[in-house]
C-alpha cells in the first residue's frame, strides 16, 4: 500500500469537525434546556455557542460531542438522560439518512442503511450488523474513543434502535441485550426503555433478535424514498468526502482481515502508513492501546465461530494461530471473562 | 437574587438600618481601642458567629416563601445577630464608664432573640405537619429529597426501594401481608413521538394525580422510571391488591385527558399487575413485578393482535 495514499483521508479522528451541531447534539442540549439546565453551563468547556448552533451550519467534533455528553451527565445527574436521548435519535431529523431509515421496507433494510450511513446516524458508535440461522446480531463498538461515556451511549444507541423498530414496525420486537459493564443500580431503566432481557457482565455489547423479524415488512414505508434517500444520502457523504471510516473503524477492519496472521503493533502501524510511535500515540488519545483492540477483534471472531459457526474450542483455536491449547483457553478468558466450555450456557 | 430581595426588602433593610445604629451609637459614645490591645480570639470568634448568623439568615429568606413563620424565625435571628454584632464592636471602642446602656444592647437582644426563634420553629414545626398531610400516599415515613423526581412530585426508584426494604420488615415484625402493584402506560411512546415530550411528561403527571386520588390512606406510589409506577400496599393480600390494580386500569381508561395544545382527547390505558413479598429481597421483589408486567404486557398485546 502507498502511503501518500494511505494519508489522503484514509481515515477520520476524534477532532475532525464532521456531526453536524443541530442534528444528535441539539437532541441532547433540548432535553437538558427542556430539564432547567442554563445553556452556558451546558456547553461549558465544549467551545460551542448556542447562537451559531441556531444558525445551523456549526460542525462539531467527536471530542466536543462527548464533552456535550459529560457536562449532561454532570448537571442532569439523572439516570434517564441517556434513555430519553436515545428514544428520539433514530431515525431522527438528519436530512436524507434519516429518511432512508424512515422508509425502510424491513429491519435488514434499516440496519444496512444504519451501518452504511452510520456517519450521520450514529456518529459515536459503529453498528456492525451479523447474522446466523438463529438470530440477527447488532454489535456496538466505540468509533471515536468513548472512554467512560461509553455506557451512556450503549445505553443511548440501544434504546434508539430498540424504540425506532417499536415504531416503524407496529410493536415492540423482542430484543435481547449484552452489556459488557456491569449492572447498575438503575436496572428499572434498562427494564422500562429496553426490555427485561438484559445481561450485563457480558463480553460484548450487542442486541439480538430472532431471524425472522429481518424480512418482516414495515407499514407505512415507501420503496421509493428510501432508495432515492440512501442513495442521496452517500451522495452526500461522499460530496463531503466523509466516506472513511474512523480510525477505529479502520484498525478493526485490518485486523479482522488478518485476524489469521500474527500480527503485532509495527505491522498494524506500517499497513496504516505511520511508524509505531505515532499509532501508539493516536490510540492513546482514543483512551485505548493496541492489544484492547486486537482482543476485541478477536473476541468478536471466537464468540462468531463458537456460537453461530458450531465450532468446537479447539478449532477456534486452530483458526485463530494458536499453537497451545491452555495458551488459548487463558486468552479466551481474559477476552471473555469465559472459558470456552462456559460460553453456551451464559450466551447463548 | 432578584426574589429574595423583592419578597424580604423591607426585613433586610431593618435589619441593615438598625445594626448600622447600634454601630453609630458605639462609635459616638467611645473611642477606639489601640490595635495593641485587639483581642484577636474575640474578634474572631464573635466576628464569625455573626456572619455565620448572616448566612443562616441568606438561606432562610432564600429558601421560604413569605409569612408567619418565616417572619418569627428571622426576628429571633436578627436578635441574635445584633447581639452578637454588638459584642464584636465592644472589641474596637471603649466606652466610658458612666455608659451602661451598652451591656443592655449586647445582652438584652439575645433572650428576645432565642424566645422568638423558638417560637418560629415549633410553627414551622406545625406547618410541616400540615404539609406532610399534603404528601400523603407520596412518602411514609423517612424524607430524602435527593431521592425525589423531579418531573412527578413522586419518590424515584431509589427512595421505592428503601421503602420495599422498610416495609417487607414491618410486614415480617406484625406478621401483616404486603403487595406491590406495579402500572406502566400503554403505548406511551406513541405519545411522545406523536404529541412531544412535554405533552408526554404531562401525561405522566395527569396519571399520578389520578392514580394519587384513588389510593388510600397507607399506600405509597412512587415512579420506578420513564412511565412505569409502583405502589406498596402495607397489610394487604394479593387478591385486594389485584382488585386495586383493576381499578385503577380502569380510572385510566375513563380518564378523559386532553392534549395541551389542540385539546385533542387521547385515550389512554394501563396495564397493571399485583404480587403479594414471599421471603425475598426487594430486588428480588421487583424483579418479580417486573417479569409479571412483562408478561402481562405481551398477553394484551397478542390479544390485541
Amino acid at each position: 500500500m502507498n502511503a501518500g495514499a494511505v494519508r489522503q483521508r484514509a481515515w477520520y479522528e476524534r477532532e475532525a469537525r464532521f456531526i453536524p451541531a443541530h442534528h444528535q447534539p441539539a437532541g441532547l442540549i433540548d432535553l437538558a434546556l427542556m430539564r432547567g439546565i442554563e445553556s452556558h453551563r451546558l456547553l461549558r468547556g465544549t467551545g460551542l455557542f448556542y447562537q451559531d448552533i441556531l444558525g445551523g451550519r456549526q460542525f462539531i467534533s467527536a471530542e466536543q460531542f462527548l464533552r456535550l455528553i459529560d457536562n449532561v451527565r454532570q448537571l442532569r445527574g439523572g439516570d434517564d438522560c441517556s434513555f430519553l436521548f436515545g428514544q428520539q435519535l433514530l431515525p431522527g431529523h438528519y436530512g436524507h439518512a434519516s429518511h432512508a431509515l424512515r422508509h425502510a421496507q424491513d429491519l435488514q433494510q434499516a440496519l444496512d442503511r444504519l451501518v452504511l450511513l452510520r456517519r450521520r446516524l450514529s456518529p459515536l458508535l459503529t453498528p456492525r450488523v451479523r447474522v446466523d440461522d438463529r438470530y440477527v446480531y447488532l454489535h456496538w463498538f466505540d468509533s471515536c474513543g468513548a472512554g467512560a461515556r461509553e455506557v451512556f451511549l450503549m445505553e443511548a444507541c440501544m434504546t434508539a434502535v430498540t424504540a425506532m423498530c417499536r415504531w416503524l414496525s407496529g410493536g415492540p420486537l423482542p430484543w435481547e441485550y449484552q452489556l459488557r459493564h456491569s449492572q447498575p443500580d438503575y436496572i428499572e431503566q434498562y427494564w422500562v426503555h429496553l426490555s427485561e432481557a438484559v445481561r450485563f457482565g457480558c463480553p460484548q455489547n450487542v442486541m439480538r433478535l430472532p431471524c425472522e423479524y429481518l424480512f418482516k415488512p414495515w407499514p407505512h414505508a415507501s420503496l421509493t424514498v428510501g432508495q432515492v434517500a440512501e442513495q442521496t444520502g452517500l451522495d452526500e457523504l461522499a460530496a463531503a468526502d466523509e466516506m472513511a471510516p474512523s480510525l477505529l473503524e479502520a484498525l478493526f477492519d485490518y485486523i479482522h482481515k488478518h485476524v489469521r496472521q500474527p500480527l503485532g503493533l509495527e505491522r498494524l502501524a506500517e499497513a496504516q502508513g505511520m511508524s509505531v510511535a505515532t499509532l501508539k500515540r493516536k490510540l492513546k488519545h482514543h483512551d485505548t492501546h493496541f492489544l484492547q483492540q486486537l482482543d476485541q477483534v478477536r473476541t468478536y471472531v471466537a464468540l462468531d465461530l463458537y456460537l453461530s459457526k458450531g465450532f468446537t474450542s479447539d478449532e477456534v483455536a486452530t483458526y485463530l494461530n494458536f499453537n497451545d491449547k491452555a495458551n488459548f483457553r487463558r486468552s479466551f478468558k481474559r477476552w471473555t471473562g469465559l472459558l470456552p466450555s462456559e460460553v453456551p450456557g451464559r450466551l447463548a | 437574587m432578584p426574589p429574595l430581595f423583592a419578597l424580604h426588602r423591607m426585613k433586610l433593610l431593618t435589619l441593615l438600618l438598625v445594626s448600622n445604629f447600634g454601630l453609630m451609637l458605639h462609635l459616638s459614645a467611645g473611642d477606639m481601642k489601640p490595635l495593641s490591645v485587639w483581642d484577636w480570639l474575640d474578634i474572631v470568634g464573635e466576628g464569625g458567629s455573626a456572619m455565620l448568623l448572616l448566612i443562616w439568615i441568606g438561606l432562610l429568606l432564600k429558601s421560604r416563601p413569605a409569612g408567619r413563620v418565616t417572619d418569627l424565625l428571622f426576628a429571633g435571628l436578627g436578635c441574635l445577630f445584633f447581639s452578637l454584632l454588638m459584642d464584636l464592636a465592644d472589641e474596637f471602642v471603649r466606652m466610658p464608664d458612666s455608659v451602661s446602656w451598652d451591656a443592655w444592647l449586647e445582652s438584652g437582644p439575645m433572650p428576645v432573640g432565642f424566645i422568638l426563634l423558638t417560637l418560629g420553629i415549633y410553627h414551622w414545626h406545625r406547618e410541616q405537619l400540615a404539609i406532610s398531610a399534603q404528601m400523603r400516599n407520596r412518602e411514609r415515613l423517612y424524607r430524602e429529597h435527593l431521592h425525589f423526581d423531579t418531573l412527578t412530585p413522586l419518590g424515584g426508584a431509589t427512595y421505592l426501594k428503601n421503602q420495599i426494604e422498610m416495609s417487607i420488615k414491618q410486614a415480617v415484625t406484625e406478621r401483616q401481608p404486603l403487595s406491590l402493584i406495579m402500572l406502566d402506560i400503554d403505548a406511551f411512546s406513541v405519545i411522545n413521538r406523536d404529541y412531544g415530550q412535554a405533552e408526554g411528561d404531562r401525561v405522566l403527571q395527569v396519571i399520578t394525580q389520578l392514580v394519587l386520588l384513588n389510593l388510600r390512606e397507607h399506600d405509597l406510589l412512587c415512579r420506578l422510571a420513564g412511565d412505569r409506577f409502583v405502589i406498596v400496599l402495607p397489610n394487604t393480600l394479593e387478591s385486594q391488591a389485584a382488585a386495586i390494580a383493576h381499578d385503577l386500569a380502569l380510572s385510566i381508561k375513563h380518564l378523559a385527558y386532553r392534549t395541551i395544545l389542540q385539546g385533542e382527547r387521547l385515550a389512554l390505558s394501563a396495564t397493571t399487575v399485583a404480587v403479594m413479598a414471599r421471603q425475598e429481597g426487594a430486588e428480588c421483589l421487583l424483579e418479580r413485578l417486573n417479569t409479571r408486567l412483562a408478561h402481562a404486557k405481551q398477553t394484551s398485546l397478542f390479544r390485541s393482535a
